[in-house]
């Protein structure tokens, strides 16, 4: 997967574009649907105009005979009087204009369910599932800020790009022609004039959306910069505090504060030149329009109100729809770089899923073997090198080792968290990749080093793997994990609400509900990750108890430094630079001099002397 | 239960986001926020005299196309139109260019007061003792600074004089009606209560609704936030067609209140303009009849109202928008200033002066303490530390051993007694020239976004590199950090990832030592890494302590038979106190301890 900051290359951008297009002609006739009723709109807020001209030209009619009444339109009887004309052309005007109003309505509320309630949703679904599809790998490389980005922000790109480039350009479009048609059939040499101003605005808008947008892009930067500097400090103030460090802080917080009003400094011309030039240039047909319509209107080539006054109306009308141009090129560049980040998660080959033709062999015992295994997380950092072992149904293995020796990754093997890069690992005689992957999973019980709970009550979070397990399975499984009594003491038991706003537990508990959750699935294989290093010594007693229960009868894989856990496993893996140098049972190892003998002595020595 | 947590997962909202994210106008808080304008007084004065000037040139220039096509145009005069058109377009350009300034100085006034908002912001932080930040979450602190300034920008930047000039605007195209023709002008007059009617029954609505979207909205992101975390453990657990379900269910949830809003806005904006057809159509209908009927009505005036019309209500959707904008210009501005306005719990006296150069004598005189009133965590605690001791403070979690430290540091002020350094009180020396002086190595050593070397040299920035490889060097460790792919210029990456955890505790060490400080504090890590590392961390950890008075809460025997003196804590008392021997033969509180140890260790 390519990474998030590659600079989008012509191709890409094509290929995304062409993409869009294809997504936008799939909601054709929805699109259809509303431009259609733009249309209705557009053509009542001319009609209104019109309406408005021919009252003018009829005053001018009534009060100089001189000058021909203007065509009524069809709406006013042909014996109406003079007054009764007025009445009429005002009714007429206030029934467009309460149609014009309903039709708006409609066009909103359609459009709305439409581009949120639906291309929104299956966008966000669609990206929300997949994403928990994807193997590790992917969370390992993207920052979880970037992750939530993608499926808040991005999903809408497509609606962006559908409503805000394809649609809106259909509307720009329908209103110049509408009004060209309009303006066309009273003259076309004074159409032509008024327009002469609109090919500088379209290329305006256009240049000043290309200028100003790398501008906010570096500003975002910075901005990123300040907050990523601002947040370190403030969850490293008590380093801060303790080197009194307090005004070199400041003084580099106050420099990036600097840098992003500096960097605003320069795009403010060509922001604050945006709307002067776009309304000079209105204004400036404005004038041609009184000018040159002002000399036709006196040589009686046009008439004052259909003519000049409702061109005036209706160059109004124009003007706000060119300006949103602007925004147009705009949401394009928004919407296609969006779009490429959303089609790069769609894309993803998930990496780990259930292969073709996968069975379930029903009830497992739990003997895992690994045969020859190598892993790497990245290219040619290879983390295992040629792993081969045996575990019976039942065993206890500890894997020991220095940090980065590979005994994580070794574990996060077994569920299929990855995959390896060769050599294969084995449930029971079968390969692992030939299980349906939730059966395999649920096969496999997880305790981490940090276990995340999620907002919920504890019942719910123990019931995590199984969320319809009856209560009465909820709490055997939170008796053997030592969690009942604690959970009991709490006011609302297992209802009570984890998390922020909730509960707040301490490191032990937090451990025990996530063994507990563990064993709710009844794994037949427990790994247990170091679950008691981010624990303080007492309370690393409690967990072991718990631990003890939860490991009987299952085939357990430890990761452990303690002695006491090390002299009670059946197999002890020592593994060196991702290398398996010993096996064997403690007492078996402390035979030999080896690494795992001078790491105990080191330890004793250390530690207990 | 399962169907009933799911319903809970779902309604659930985050507590934080409780706080109103829309609050109405309030005079002080906009004065007070206008007030930060007042550093760049001759910027925002141009600027309202800008907006002045716009408010009435809009109007004006409406007015004077009304005047052009009623006057020359209508008399065929060709010389006077063209004559009439210069002055327009000189006027339209001067309007023009007023608006660029416009936009221009709001824009730099916007961001000034955005970078002084910060930095006071900052500075504010910055003095508050330790407890604050503890009792806060990180996550807040980071909304003040960025969206709720960010909010602000808003108001000040275009809320504000928008406002004005639409306001300005709309009085100056009334005002030009008026003297156009009084009585088409009580035609006007009669729309303004529908007007009136039109907002007034959708404000309350669309702002209700947009709040409800945005709740919505956050409940969608934190959920996922949740999942993105918890990665690991949804697909370990299998549990990824449960959670589609529940976050499917919330996007549409979050739809169909965007759904809400849109059907609300897409009735009132057709309504507001409605009002202005409708103004149209009681021109046409009344002004029509009215010229016919010879009450002093002109065609003139029916086209000067065409023009103005439309510079009357036009500003009316815009003053609206401004206006829901500011209750969110608003609301981030209450909680920013609640935050400014938090006063630091406690500061150094104003006679406390400089810490002079210290040999490292230590004593605690009596020292009482409680974090909340009535529960007190030290109850006289007294003790001496002689310069180059090492003291181990050793007790259950709760036994106040990290208070001592945040005392003899000056993060805390004690309620009674004294600490004591060679001889001063702390209460008399200001809190950074003590640290400068003092060395901290925490369980959780923070490292900061950038390389070893320049965490390392955080605390004296001047330092070489060939000082900072000595340090290491001293540290007998040189070697591990030079094992790295960029020795000493690795970077540590955020939060230290990149880095084992053993060799974080270097980084920690050589910090501190950089720092070369008189009395050193260590806050024992509590989880060993592995044991191969472990003894080269105990190596350079010694080398660290050498010559310096330490105060080490210990979680490993090793340091406390190291000790010169071991204080032994239970419930803030000191029960026990002596050297490692001493107090195993006391058979007391500490033999119990020693026993607990070693049965979890081996």
């Amino acid at each position: 997967m390519p990474a998030a900051s590659d600079p989008p290359t012509a191709d890409s951008r094509e290929a995304t574009l062409w993409r869009l297009l294809r997504i936008a002609w799939s909601y054709r006739s929805d699109c259809l649907q509303l431009l259609g009723l733009q249309l209705v709109v557009v053509f009542l807020t001319v009609a209104v105009i019109a309406l408005a001209g021919v009252g003018i030209d009829f005053v001018r009619h009534c009060t100089d005979r001189a000058i021909p009444a203007p065509p009524l339109p069809f709406f006013v009887p042909a014996d109406a009087t003079d007054k009764a004309v007025f009445v009429w052309l005002g009714a007429g005007i206030l029934v467009a204009a309460l149609l014009r109003a309903i039709i708006s309505y409609v066009f909103g509320l359609v459009s709305v369910r439409f581009l949120h309630g639906r291309i929104v949703v299956n966008l966000r679904s669609q990206v929300f599932a997949k994403l928990q599809q994807l193997s590790f790998r992917f969370f390992d490389s993207n920052a979880s800020g970037s992750i939530i980005n993608r499926v808040t922000s991005d999903a809408h790109a497509i609606r962006l790009f559908i409503e805000g480039v394809v649609l809106q350009l259909a509307i720009i479009t329908i209103t110049l022609v509408a009004c060209s048609v309009y303006m066309l059939r009273t003259d076309w040499r004074l159409t032509l004039a008024c327009l002469s101003v609109l090919p500088f605005q379209i290329w305006f808008a256009i240049r000043f959306s290309r200028k100003v947008r790398p501008a906010y892009e570096e500003n975002r930067e910075l901005m990123d910069r300040m907050v990523l500097g601002f947040s370190e400090n403030v969850q490293g103030i008590q380093v801060v505090k303790g080197f009194a460090l307090e005004p070199r802080v400041m003084g580099r917080f106050a420099g990036w504060s600097e840098d992003i009003r500096l960097q605003k400094r320069k795009v403010f011309g060509e922001i604050a030149l945006f709307w002067p030039v776009i309304d000079g240039l209105n204004r400036l047909s404005m004038a041609i329009l009184i000018g040159y319509g002002g000399w036709m209107v006196a040589r009686g080539e046009i008439a004052l109100g259909t003519g000049l006054v409702a061109f005036a109306g209706l160059l109004q009308q124009f003007s706000a729809q060119v300006t949103t141009l602007a925004s147009v090129v705009d949401n394009a560049q928004v919407s296609l770089a969006g779009a490429k980040r959303i089609f790069e998660i769609l894309d993803t080959d998930p990496g780990v899923a259930t292969e073709p033709g996968a069975a379930s062999p029903g009830r497992f015992l739990g003997r895992v073997t690994f045969e020859n295994v190598s892993f790497e997380y990245q290219e040619n950092a290879t983390v295992l090198h040629a792993l081969s072992f045996v575990a019976e149904p039942g065993q206890r293995i500890a894997i020991a080792g220095a940090t980065g020796a590979g005994k994580s990754a070794l574990l996060s093997l077994i569920p299929r968290f990855y995959d390896p890069r060769s050599g294969r690992v084995t449930l029971d005689g079968h390969d692992i990749r030939a299980l349906p992957l939730p059966e395999l999973r649920r096969q496999v019980g997880m305790v981490f080093q940090e276990n995340f709970l999620f907002s919920n009550t504890i019942a719910a979070n123990i019931a995590f793997g199984h969320p319809d397990a009856t209560q009465e399975r909820i709490e055997r499984a939170a008796r053997i994990a030592g969690a009942h009594a604690f959970i009991m003491a709490l006011p609302e038991g297992y209802e009570t609400f984890l998390g922020e706003g909730g509960v707040n537990l301490s490191g032990g508990q937090r451990q025990r509900i996530a063994i507990a959750r563990a064993l709710l699935l009844e794994p037949t294989v427990l790994l247990l990750d170091d679950p008691t290093s981010a624990i303080d010594p007492e309370t690393e007693k409690e967990i072991m108890e718990a631990m003890e229960a939860a490991m009987v009868g299952r085939t357990t894989f430890i990761v452990a430094h303690r002695l006491s856990t090390l002299r009670r496993a059946d197999q002890i893996l020592v593994l060196e630079h991702g290398k398996l140098v010993q096996v064997g049972t403690h007492a078996q190892l402390m035979a030999q001099d080896g690494h795992y003998r001078r790491a105990i002595l080191v330890q004793s020595e250390g530690v207990v002397a | 239960m399962s169907k009933s947590s799911l319903e809970i997962a779902v309604r659930r909202i985050r507590p934080d986001e409780e706080e109103p994210d829309r609050l109405p106008l309030r005079w002080s808080t906009v004065a007070r926020l206008f007030a930060f304008t007042s550093p760049h007084r001759l910027q925002r004065n141009t600027l309202l005299g800008l907006c002045i000037f716009r408010a009435m040139a809009l109007p004006g220039l409406a007015w004077l196309v009304g005047v052009i096509i009623n006057g020359p145009v209508t008399t065929g005069d060709g010389a006077a139109t063209l004559r009439a058109l210069a002055l327009f377009t000189a006027f339209f350009i001067v309007a023009d260019v007023a608006l660029y300034w416009r936009i221009r100085l709001a824009h730099q006034i916007g961001e000034n007061v955005l970078r002084d908002l910060r930095d006071k912001l900052m500075a504010h932080l910055l003095t508050q003792p330790l407890s604050f930040f503890h009792a806060r979450r990180h996550g807040s602190l980071i909304s003040r600074m960025i969206s709720d300034i960010e909010a602000m920008r808003n108001g000040i930047q275009n809320n504000f004089f928008i406002s004005f000039v639409s306001f300005g605007q709309m009085a100056c195209a009334a005002a030009l009606m008026l003297l156009a023709n009084p009585q088409l002008f009580l035609v006007l007059l009669a729309i303004v209560p529908c007007l009136l009617l039109v907002h007034g029954f959708f404000r309350g609505k669309i702002l209700h609704a947009s709040r409800v979207q945005q709740e919505t909205f956050s409940r969608v992101t934190s959920a996922l936030a949740e999942t993105v975390q918890g990665i690991r453990v949804t697909q370990g657990f299998a549990r990824e067609d449960t959670n589609a379900g529940i976050f499917t269910r919330l996007v549409r949830s979050l739809a169909d209140n965007v759904v809400k809003t849109a059907s609300l806005t897409s009735l009132y904006l057709p309504l507001l303009e409605l009002n202005a057809q409708g103004f149209m159509a009681a021109l046409i209908g009344v002004g029509g009849w009215a010229a016919l009927s010879g009450t002093g009505t002109s065609l003139g005036d029916l086209v000067t109202f065409f023009f103005l019309a439309d510079l009357f209500f036009s500003p009316i959707t815009i003053i609206g928008t401004q206006l829901s904008e500011a209750t969110l210009a608003m609301a981030g501005a209450e909680r920013y200033f609640r935050l400014l306005d938090t006063p630091p719990a406690w500061t150094d006296k104003p006679t406390a002066g400089e810490c002079p150069a210290l040999k490292g004598h230590v004593e605690f005189r009596n020292i009482h303490f409680a974090y909340i009133p009535d529960r007190p965590v030290l109850h006289g605690i007294s003790f001496v530390a002689q310069p180059g001791q090492v003291v181990a403070l050793v007790g259950h979690t709760g036994s106040g051993k990290s208070t001592i430290i945040g005392l003899l540091a000056k993060f805390q002020l004690p309620l009674a007694g004294q600490v004591l350094v060679d001889g001063h009180d702390l209460a008399d020396i200001r809190q950074e020239t003590l640290r400068r002086q003092m060395g901290f190595v925490f369980q959780q050593n923070f490292l900061f976004a950038g390389t070893i070397a320049e965490n390392v040299k955080s605390p004296r920035p001047d330092a070489t590199d060939e000082e900072i490889r000595q340090a290491f060097r001293d540290l007998d460790c040189l070697d591990l950090i030079e094992d790295l792919p960029a020795g000493i210029h690795t970077p540590c990456s955020e939060k230290g990832r990149g880095l084992s955890m053993g060799q974080q505790q270097l980084v920690a060490f050589a910090r501190a030592l950089l720092a070369n400080p008189r009395i050193l504090v260590l806050d024992e890590a509590t989880s060993a890494v592995d044991t191969l590392t472990e003894a080269r961390l105990q190596v350079a950890l010694a080398r660290l302590m050498k010559g310096r008075t330490c105060f080490v809460v210990a979680h490993r025997l090793s340091t406390i038979r190291r000790a010169d003196c071991v204080i032994v804590l239970d419930e803030g008392r000191i029960v026990e106190r002596g050297t490692h021997e001493e107090l195993l033969a006391l058979q007391g509180a500490y033999a119990g301890l020693h026993r607990d140890f070693l049965s979890s260790t081996t």
